[in-house]
């Protein structure tokens, strides 16, 4: 093993080593995401703005492509990180999993430049292969879709053949199935009809039931590894809370689908079932913090690793406040006639992507960080350790006056341009140009860049954080858990 | 099926809408820390919580004209029901998935550096 603090591979086992590839990957993304965000919001403040050079459609379908993607790298990193730890066998096909990293790696990489050079293309089946799909949100052209379940299928060929030649322990069960339906349902959103409405209801399918099912039980399995991990928590605890969860979420969240449904063209019963399971998704979210106060409580917030655990607390914070409260906000029908599609989603995006995801995929960096630098100290007194508070604050700041801004000008297009004006083209403008949205987007770009210099801070922090520490994290003693009681 | 807000309820329903999950977490996070902490002088904080839940969820009941119609009045109770009964009963899931704290586990080793 290494010195303390010198990041080495030889710290990592062969599913870790290629874990912080995604990492780096991750990271890289995450930033495109942030300078993209940052190029949309500018052009809401000056409409000329890089016009005719890089279009406002052209930031924002980046600035949302690469969050999908950073986070899948995160995710799919994340899994890498804990699969040799919790199979207890080595990475079954990890060669072909390092070649499946490159290739997928790579094809970002041309959908990015194909984005940023290329932008759009004739209104023919070639464009849809080649340059753009058209769907919102998961725009990557046809040949990109393909290579993505691909690659999805070849990370899931490693996770499976690997627990099923080791152990399989309730996460390892949990990710397993989740795996099969993260991948299953991307297939929804790939085939194509000519009625909107169709096409709308399976899109969501990949859209809602990614973000509000697959995804929060992956997360929860993270969570579930990441409180053993750094705060030592029972097995048998996480992996029972991990079950409950599961179950409430896809119990809620599965038919909560229905309110993507209100208004797109599909029969009026889709009010009553989204409205009623609207109504049950915030309770996971509030057992989620239950939980994870009542664990920080009962071992008296003991952790190996400081910045993660902050992370992951305020992934319970995040998820809550982001999914839970925002999204409940504007959620019945009777409201959401009026809130939907406006920047009141975006400011509910925000806070419920950055909450629930972006929070424990950076735990992880932290953890493996860790280990990379050979279980080097990251608990109290930590060196340096004003850089990873730093980061937390600013992220966090930024985050939380973007989503104020952005509610403040969704508040107001739903006055004005909903119901008052009718939502017609003028109504529109009407309420662009209102001094309560102008404003609102002042803010935002505010926001915005406090996000970014707290993840300039993030980054420097993840790239030197216990670099100066000569202390070895500490083994806990059975006794001190006891003690906690 | 639905009858839109009114205009000048946008506010109420909104900052309603938003109590009722502020106020149900408040309830199920001070009576965890009731009995966690073992005050019972904070249940009837936690109840207080409850409280404020209820007048929320009526207040989004009128405002959002949810009474006008049996499904979503139907829906109005049982967020009152479900809401009361949830944080108890996660709260009865702590103690259990906790229950058997002391017992070893032989599968999990108690060491906080990463394998």
């Amino acid at each position: 093993m290494a010195a303390l603090g010198v990041l080495d591979s030889a710290n990592l086992n062969g599913g870790q080593k290629l874990a912080v590839k995604y990492f780096a990957v991750s990271v890289a993304l995450f930033g495109a995401q942030v300078l993209f965000g940052l190029l949309a919001g500018l052009q809401y403040l000056n409409p000329e703005f890089l016009f005719g050079i890089l279009d406002f459609s052209v930031n924002r379908m980046v600035h949302v492509n690469a969050m999908v993607v950073w986070l899948l790298f995160g995710f799919i990193g994340s899994v890498y990180w804990l699969l040799e730890d919790e199979s207890g066998v080595p990475v079954v096909g990890l060669g072909f999993g390092n070649l499946i990293f490159w290739i997928f790696t790579l094809a970002v990489v041309v959908v990015v430049l194909v984005y940023l050079l290329v932008q759009v293309g004739p209104g023919e089946k070639s464009s849809i292969w080649l340059i753009n799909e058209g769907r919102e949100y998961i725009e990557a052209p046809r040949w990109a879709d393909i290579g993505i379940v691909v690659c999805v299928l070849g990370f899931f060929y490693n996770v499976a053949a690997t627990f099923m030649k080791g152990k399989i322990t309730g996460i390892g069960g949990v990710l397993l199935f989740d795996l099969i339906a993260l991948a299953g349902l991307y297939l929804a959103g790939m085939w194509f009809t000519p009625n909107i409405s169709m096409d709308q209801h399976w899109w969501w399918w990949v859209i809602h039931l990614w973000v509000e099912a697959t995804w929060e039980v992956l997360v929860g399995c993270l969570m579930a590894y990441g409180l053993i991990k750094t705060m030592g928590v029972r097995r048998k605890i996480v992996e029972t809370w991990l079950y409950i969860e599961v179950a409430l979420m896809f119990g809620s969240g599965i038919l909560g689908l229905g309110h993507h449904y209100f208004w797109i063209g599909t029969p009026e019963y889709w009010f009553t079932i989204g409205g009623f399971f609207s109504a049950l998704e915030p309770i996971p979210l509030v057992a989620m913090v239950v939980h994870a106060l009542f664990d920080a409580g009962h071992h008296k917030l003991k952790s190996n690793n400081n910045p993660a655990l902050g992370w992951i607390i305020g992934q319970a914070f995040g998820n809550f406040f982001g999914a839970g409260v925002w999204g409940f906000m504007h959620t019945l029908p009777q409201i959401n006639l009026y809130t939907h599609g406006t920047q009141w989603t975006a400011s509910h995006g925000h806070l419920a992507f950055f909450g629930a995801y972006v929070t424990m995929v950076i735990a992880f960096f932290y953890i493996a960080v860790q280990k990379w630098r050979g279980n080097v100290w990251m608990s109290g007194n930590l060196v340096g350790a004003w850089k990873w508070k730093w980061a937390m604050f600013l992220l966090w700041a930024g985050m939380i006056t973007m989503t104020m801004a952005l509610l403040i000008a969704g508040y107001e297009q739903s006055q004005i341009e909903r119901a008052i004006g009718g939502s017609d083209w003028m109504a529109y403008f009407a309420a662009q140009a209102h001094r309560w949205f102008t404003q609102a987007m002042v803010w935002r770009q505010v926001g915005g860049w406090m996000f970014a210099l707290g993840f300039v801070l993030l980054v420097w922090d993840l790239m030197t954080i216990g670099k100066r520490e000569t202390r070895s994290t500490y083994v806990i003693e059975p006794e001190m858990a006891k003690a906690a009681v | 099926m639905i009858e839109p807000v009114k205009l000048a309820d946008f506010f109420i329903v909104f900052f309603s809408a938003a109590s009722v999950i502020m106020f149900g977490a408040t309830y199920a996070l001070l009576f965890a820390w009731s009995r966690m902490r073992n005050r019972p002088r904070l249940m009837p904080l936690a109840y207080l919580g409850y409280v404020g839940l209820f007048i929320s969820v009526i207040v989004l009941g009128v405002h959002a004209n949810l009474f006008n119609s049996t499904f979503w009045t139907v829906i109005v109770l049982l967020m009152l029901l479900g809401y009361l009964v949830a944080p108890q009963a996660i709260w009865h899931l702590c103690v259990g998935t906790h229950a058997d704290e002391h017992e070893p586990d032989p599968e999990h080793v108690k060491v906080f550096q990463q394998r």
